[in-house]
């Protein structure tokens, strides 16, 4: 597969603290890659660099084959970049935003004109063009953003965590918009807090900590590096120790815990754990009000990876 | 021109930049009307009263001994009721007594002492610094002869005569100089007005160094977006500063239409180079917003309150908040007078309406574009070399 990006050896440091350690991999043609990590993983450092809008200690970046700088103008006509904080204009309207920054990519009048209708047409904003952004609702300006980011149909987007705080519906919305910007053709780096948007857009995952890179695969193989295999949850009230205990005891079981109600039980191996569980439940003769079993999340996963939850 | 159109679109719609470059300027201006108009009134009849020691250096000054005769000669532009003091010490005390507002006293240079700041004050070190002035271009021509005759290039017959003529014709052209500062031409207000237009070419620098900033990647969201587009920095910077000029230029023609058509300020008959100097000191004005926005590594609301704070400061130096400032700013910090954009822009408007002669306000506006020239090339090195370690 074609490399779209390429960083190798990449360091950044701020005084003392190595925001970002030796960090290299690739991004091929096509896929959508997320970039994970808790708060001050070295995410935006990682892009902000790929990006040269900041100076790096050493390391190489490469875009489509050539080395990045902030001159390269040729590289960064064909790249996108959705910030996360809202980077538009407060004294211009929705089409208007969308012209302004299409029009630094895009000089042929008519080809802009097309582009701008295109990329309302993307992020749904079509009933919205006259209006000004503080008129929007959050979920509306997380749409007029990206659209910004992308009316000039890169090549390849950046897309830093573009569903912030946004509704579900405009988070569907969002999330269908990327896909189809993938499907047309383009190559997504994407960064996000929230794990089932990563399971449900990512072609491939790279999760960062502390500056490197602790996993870099597709989901599925992520996920193996998990050391449990099945989590059992069970709601029952009053639950006596003693009980906990002896389910400590199970073959395979790796964690037990009761909190507010919920009986967690993590297998190390085993797929089949929830019969074991209703035969002692029944034995016991212990009600209970639901029980289920899952496999390990993406969530699961990284805690385990970093010891942080992802929104941390 | 993509970038000017829509940062000229950005500008006018910006509420915060429209009052503070439209509106406020017309609002102080009224207020000045309101509250100057009637105290000038008041005051424009008085005569100050003035002790000069009238020692042998006084004597032998044939130009400043004619000057103050004729400023104090009885008609209606009479300025000073003078008293002669024989000394130092008569002349010191008359002060004391508050008799006089203050006295010229020759030694081996021209001393005013005065015991307050005040109109009168001011009035006094304006007129004596004029004559001397005056006598220095006397002096100068004939110094000039007089090398001419050394080297041969007049005879000694001539000499005379040909001092005489330029002095005549110097005298001629100036329709005798002590005119031009008699009573009628010190209309303090101006200088009011003058601040007012210093002040709007200067504020100009918040619409310039909001515009560089919405450019600039440490600074805002939308300069991290066009620090990724495939634009150079460079260009991106000069439209957006050609597009606030216009801006800025638009603002002052309010303000010279609102006082004239509406205040019925009398700015002279020098309109074009009203509008030069005017033009100067927009640019001076861009310029210090450029440099605000690029040299000074803060966020935004404080460069705007630096901004202004200077601008402010540069304003009430040169005597927007009484013409008394000026007075003690031209005697105790003349070199603050000389690099105050506002000053410089003041005392040019200043020079235009009352004197024939346009050396002092070339003089000013030649500062003034030196003074924008320094801010920008500081601002264009400091941009280039500015490189972002965090953002």
């Amino acid at each position: 597969m074609k490399k779209i990006i390429e960083v190798k050896k990449l360091v950044k440091s701020y005084k003392e603290l190595k925001a970002v350690n030796d960090l290299s991999f690739e991004v091929y043609e096509g896929e959508i890659l997320g970039l994970l990590g808790p708060n001050g993983s070295g995410k935006s450092t990682t892009i902000n660099s790929i990006l040269s809008l900041i100076n790096f200690d050493s390391g190489n970046i490469k875009i489509f084959g050539n080395k990045m700088s902030p001159n390269a103008y040729e590289i960064k006509k064909q790249i996108g970049v959705v910030f996360q904080d809202i980077s538009v204009f407060d004294e211009l309207n929705v089409k208007d935003n969308i012209d302004y920054f299409c029009g630094l990519y895009i000089k042929d009048k008519n080809v802009k004109k097309s582009y701008v209708n295109d990329a309302i047409k993307l992020v749904g904003l079509e009933e919205f063009v006259k209006f000004y952004p503080h008129q929007l609702s959050g979920g509306l300006l997380r749409r007029l953003n990206i659209a910004c980011g992308i009316a000039h149909k890169p090549k390849l987007i950046f897309l830093d965590e573009p569903t912030v705080a946004v509704d579900p519906q405009s988070r569907n919305n969002i999330l269908d918009g990327i896909k189809t910007l993938r499907d047309n053709g383009a190559t997504i780096v994407y960064t996000t807090h929230y794990m089932e948007e990563v399971e449900t857009i990512c072609d491939r995952i790279i999760i960062l900590d502390k500056g490197k890179i602790i996993a870099n695969s597709t989901i599925d193989e992520v996920k193996k590096l998990a050391k449990i295999e099945e989590k059992v949850s069970v709601e029952v009230y009053n639950l006596k120790e003693k009980y906990i205990n002896k389910i400590k005891e199970f073959p395979n079981v790796d964690k037990v815990s009761y909190n507010n109600q919920i009986l967690q039980i993590t297998y190390k191996k085993g797929r089949n754990n929830l019969i074991e569980i209703t035969d002692y439940l029944l034995k016991e003769k212990i009600k209970y009000n639901s029980i289920y079993a899952e496999r390990p999340t993406l969530n699961d996963v990284f805690l385990e990876l970093t010891g942080k939850e992802l929104r941390d | 021109m993509h970038n000017f159109k829509y940062t000229l679109k950005t500008l006018f719609k910006s509420k915060i930049l429209i009052f503070w470059t439209f509106l406020f300027p017309l609002v102080l201006g009224t207020f000045f009307h309101l509250a100057f108009s009637d105290i000038e009134e008041n005051e424009t009849y008085k005569t100050a009263d003035i002790a000069i020691v009238n020692n042998q250096s006084y004597q032998e000054n044939e130009v400043l001994k004619e000057a103050f005769n004729h400023l104090s000669e009885e008609n209606d532009d009479k300025l000073f009721n003078i008293i002669y003091a024989k000394n130092e010490k008569e002349a010191a005390k008359l002060l004391e007594n508050d008799e006089v507002i203050g006295y010229l006293y020759i030694t081996e240079k021209i001393n005013i002492i005065v015991k307050e700041s005040g109109i009168y004050q001011t009035i006094f070190k304006f007129a004596t610094d004029e004559i001397v002035s005056m006598t220095k271009v006397y002096e100068d021509i004939v110094n000039k002869k007089i090398n001419d005759y050394l080297n041969n290039n007049i005879e000694f017959e001539s000499l005379y005569q040909k001092i005489y003529e330029e002095v005549t014709r110097l005298r001629n052209d100036n329709q005798n100089f002590t005119n031009d500062i008699s009573r009628s031409n010190l209309s303090y207000t101006m200088i009011e007005y003058y601040t007012l237009i210093a002040m709007t070419c200067l504020y100009g620098g918040i619409i310039g160094m909001s515009a560089i900033n919405k450019v600039l990647p440490n600074m805002s969201c939308t300069g991290k977006r066009m620090a990724v587009a495939p634009e150079k920095k460079i260009s991106l910077i000069f439209s957006s500063a050609l597009a606030s000029f216009i801006v800025e230029l638009i603002g002052l023609s309010i303000l010279f239409i609102y006082t004239t058509l509406v205040l019925h300020v009398d700015y002279g008959n020098n309109l074009p180079l009203i509008i030069l100097l005017s033009l100067a000191g927009t640019f001076v004005g861009l310029s210090l917003g450029i440099f605000v926005a690029s040299i000074i590594k803060t966020n935004e609301n404080n460069k705007t309150g630096i901004l202004i704070a200077l601008t402010m400061l540069g304003c009430y130096l040169s005597g927007m908040m009484g013409i008394t400032m000026k007075y003690v700013v031209d005697v105790n910090a003349p070199i603050l007078a000389k690099i105050n954009p506002a000053a410089i822009i003041t005392d040019g408007f200043y020079a235009l309406y009352y004197y024939d002669s346009l050396d002092r306000y070339f003089i000013n506006l030649i500062n003034l574009i030196i003074i924008a020239l320094i801010l920008l090339l500081i601002s264009s090195i400091s941009l280039r070399r500015q490189k972002y370690d965090n953002i």
